[in-house]
């Protein structure tokens, strides 16, 4: 017993510490959810009255288009997922596997592109886009058809060089297999290739769908609208500094928006530690 | 299956989608074109070719695979980090945010003054028979009335038009007033237009009515000057995007043009004893910040690491719960915080029974972001520090302890600098990361409290790309130039980190 304590005891505090660390803020925003009077003021740190008013407030209060933001970031993010891996896949078996003139400068240029935040380049992404809304106002500023594209542009260097990291772990001996039997690169691609790293693709394709849902400065900078809002950008807007007046339905809204996050992060876990290790994954 | 990829079918697939893309493409170059925006007309122009090129003939078959990656690339990424460095060799901010055509047209267009009198007239839009805009001005004090169009001004008498109760002329015979669906598009062209008056004199809309105008600046095309007309005073370009009064260079027009003033952008940070001050002190926060957040998230995600370590009872639980905080959408959490640091009401006043004012003090601020970036950070740390833990082999601990070394010292000697090892270019990537963790500190902070008595734009928690934003975008004044010229310099700075941080890692491999 003695040993027990001094082998696992310091274990099991710092781990409790960390954990109270952990949970404080989220409890705290599920209680606030839950607690009637919707003021960011607690009484007591252990709620007395239970009530679904704010998520009510939520979806039926007209000056909080909660449903229209969901639904926005839900499109945004599902077609960023899609398009940048379909985009991505061909590109990263090219550099994966393909042999080329040019294919090792090729992957320095990748390697040196991915590593520059979309962000900074972000003044000249916004006078471009401008110019764009001068000639083709459907894809330019304030449309979700310009910021999808944006997203996916500006994605594309870190997608790539992560597909191209999962990719070169999926074994080559079966495209081996497949050349010595006849088949054309086009076919490997597809009959081989795209079935084997379908799981993969998945993987890149829900982390991609994370990161684009978690994306705000983009998303402020172009959609300004009530209606046209990402609910990252909604909820911020929506709370503005003003902590103390919105805060139950703001609660509300950002546990909605995060459990669906949350489940796929936890569902995929085992993909994301492994990716950690080789660059980092997440913001 | 196979011949689905060789036969007539995919063929046909592949001729039909390219074709929609060519000419959805080509419609863009074509209004792009039309638009004056040449660069991009070309971009997307060379882009149709080379994608009927590479999927039309065997040039290439790499490039088949990553033509349409490659496009985007350049267009998103390549094209934007090159114009950022463009811009910030130009003089581009408010006032001058347009190019020397179109400022030269908005200079025309305001460089007028009212008659002696300031006259106005009541007026009515519409249209002449002919289909030509025209207007339908009322004095309502002298009585008198007239159409007016682009060219010519037809007087008229009271007795041919209507009145209203107001006695403004609402119509006339020849004359048919705007329908409502016409206005939005009328009025935008209706806006420039001068309707004729007499002489010199020609009338503009200003907000419903007509007001007596005559032109002052005029445009000299030959000297690329204007010229005050009453004054005779000769206003010049000044090479640095705005005309200038030949006598005096501090009297300009207004608007400017983005114009190309070289590296002034780049001396004005390092010479400039406003902005260096300012980008010094943002400068150093950003390197204590993302130095800080390193050591404290490493720290505590080592400490968890080391102490779940062994199967110990619980630990799965542990585990699940300690990677939720990676797991929330990290713009949430940082909401989340904001609230709870809220000086009034936010729990952790209210839990340390105090009343701090967080944001408003420099060094409460600077604690709150790094406090929340750690509770933000410290799951990744414990995730690849037990990845790492795991990495290590057994058998070195166990010789050490063999060889009587104590837990502390296995920990120090051996532990330690071997975790460091592998985990170095994670450490570097993650200060990469938050150098520029504009999320954390646009969203908690706002890069506040700001320095009430320099009033400069940047706060005591900004860090540069947050300091950058609001030189773009977040103040009056929006400089995107001086924005550009700093993140071209945050660019080679995360550049160098991260190429160490690689270079490093290469090594690491190909040593181990």
């Amino acid at each position: 017993m003695i040993s027990w304590l001094r082998r696992d005891l310091w274990r099991h505090i710092v781990a409790l510490g960390m954990m109270a660390f952990s949970l404080f803020p989220l409890y705290l925003v599920v209680i606030s959810s839950l607690n009637p009077s919707g003021s960011l003021q607690l009484t007591s740190f252990v709620p007395r009255e239970i009530s679904f008013r704010n998520y009510k407030i939520l979806f039926s209060d007209p000056t909080i288009p909660y449903l229209a933001w969901m639904k926005n970031s839900l499109i945004i993010a599902t077609a960023i997922a899609i398009l940048s891996v379909i985009i991505g896949a061909s590109s990263a078996f090219a550099f994966s596997r393909l042999r080329f003139k040019g294919k090792k400068q090729g992957i320095q240029l990748l390697l040196l592109v991915q590593m520059f935040p979309a962000i900074l380049a972000i003044s000249a992404v916004y006078a471009i886009m401008e110019r764009v809304t001068h000639f083709a106002p459907a894809i330019g500023l304030q449309t979700k058809p310009g910021l999808i594209l944006i997203y996916l542009g500006g994605a594309m260097g870190v997608n790539i060089w992560l597909l191209k990291g999962f990719v070169d772990s999926i074994p080559i001996e079966l495209d081996e297999a497949a050349k010595v039997d006849g088949a054309s690169p086009m076919q490997t691609y597809w009959l081989i290739f795209i079935p084997l790293a379908t799981p993969v693709l998945a993987v890149v394709a829900l982390l991609s769908f994370i990161g684009t849902f978690n994306e705000f400065i983009l998303a402020r900078l172009f959609l300004i609208e009530m209606d046209t809002r990402t609910v990252a950008v909604g909820l911020q807007q929506f709370i503005g500094g003003q902590y103390s007046q919105n805060w139950g339905p703001f609660a509300a809204g950002s546990i909605i928006a995060s459990v669906p996050i949350v489940a796929i992060f936890l569902s995929l876990q085992k993909y994301i530690v492994n990716g950690l290790t080789a660059g980092s994954v997440k913001g | 299956m196979t011949e689905f990829f060789r036969g007539k079918v995919a063929f046909t697939a592949k001729v039909i989608f390219l074709a929609f893309t060519s000419a959805i493409l080509l419609m863009l170059a074509q209004s792009a074109f039309a638009r004056g925006e040449y660069f991009i007309a070309a971009f997307l122009l060379l882009a149709v070719i080379a994608l009927n090129i590479v999927y039309l003939t065997k040039i290439s078959l790499p490039l088949k695979f990553f033509l349409p990656g490659l496009l985007f690339l350049l267009a998103f990424v390549i094209g934007p980090i090159l114009y950022t460095f463009v811009m910030s060799t130009y003089k581009y901010q408010t006032g001058n945010m347009y190019s020397k055509e179109f400022a030269i047209e908005r200079i025309t267009q305001l460089g007028v003054e009212p008659d002696a009198s300031e006259t106005t007239f009541d007026l009515i839009k519409g249209k002449l028979d002919s289909g030509e805009y025209a207007i339908l001005a009322s004095d309502i004090v002298t009585k008198r009335y007239f159409i007016s169009t682009k060219s010519k001004k037809i007087e008229l008498s009271p007795l041919d038009v209507k009145l209203n109760s107001d006695q403004v002329a609402v119509s006339t015979a020849g004359f048919t007033e705007l329908a409502t669906e016409e206005k939005p598009i009328a009025d935008k062209a209706l806006s420039s237009q001068r309707f004729f008056y007499s002489g010199e004199y020609f009338l503009t809309l200003e907000g419903g009515i007509g007001a007596v105008k005559r032109q002052v600046l005029e445009y000299k095309a030959g000297k690329d000057a204007f010229l005050q007309l009453v004054t005779g005073d000769v206003y010049i370009d000044n090479g640095r995007g705005n005309y200038v009064n030949a006598k005096n260079k501090d009297l300009f027009l207004e608007p400017g043009w983005r114009a190309p003033i070289w590296f002034e952008n780049y001396s004005k940070l390092f010479l400039d004893d406003k902005v260096r001050g300012a980008l010094l002190k943002v400068f150093l926060w950003t390197v204590i910040f993302a130095g800080s957040t390193v050591l404290t998230t490493f720290a505590f995600g080592l400490l968890l690491a080391l102490a779940l370590n062994r199967p110990i009872f619980g630990r799965r639980v542990y585990r699940s719960i300690l990677i939720l905080p990676y797991a929330m959408p990290s713009i949430m959490s940082i909401l989340i915080w904001g609230g709870m640091f809220d000086t009034e009401f936010g729990a952790i006043n209210n839990l340390l029974g105090t009343q701090i004012a967080w944001f408003q003090d420099p060094n409460f601020a600077r604690a709150a972001v790094i406090l929340v970036n750690l509770w933000l950070g410290f799951p990744y740390f414990y995730l690849v520090s037990s990845g790492a833990l795991q990495a290590i082999p057994v058998e070195l601990m166990e010789a050490a302890a063999i060889d009587g070394a104590n837990p502390r010292q296995i920990f120090r000697k051996i532990t330690l600098p071997l975790l460091l090892k592998i985990l170095f270019p994670l450490l570097i990537a993650s200060f990469a990361f938050n150098f520029n963790n504009f999320n954390l500190i646009y969203l908690l902070t706002g890069g506040g409290p700001k320095d009430t008595l320099s009033g400069e734009i940047a706060g005591a928690t900004d860090i540069l790309i947050s300091y950058t934003y609001k030189i773009a975008f977040g103040s009056s004044t929006q400089d995107l130039a001086l924005a550009s010229a700093i993140s071209v310099i945050i660019f080679v700075i995360i550049a160098a980190i991260s190429l160490y941080g690689i270079k490093r890692s290469k090594v690491l491999e190909s040593f181990v």
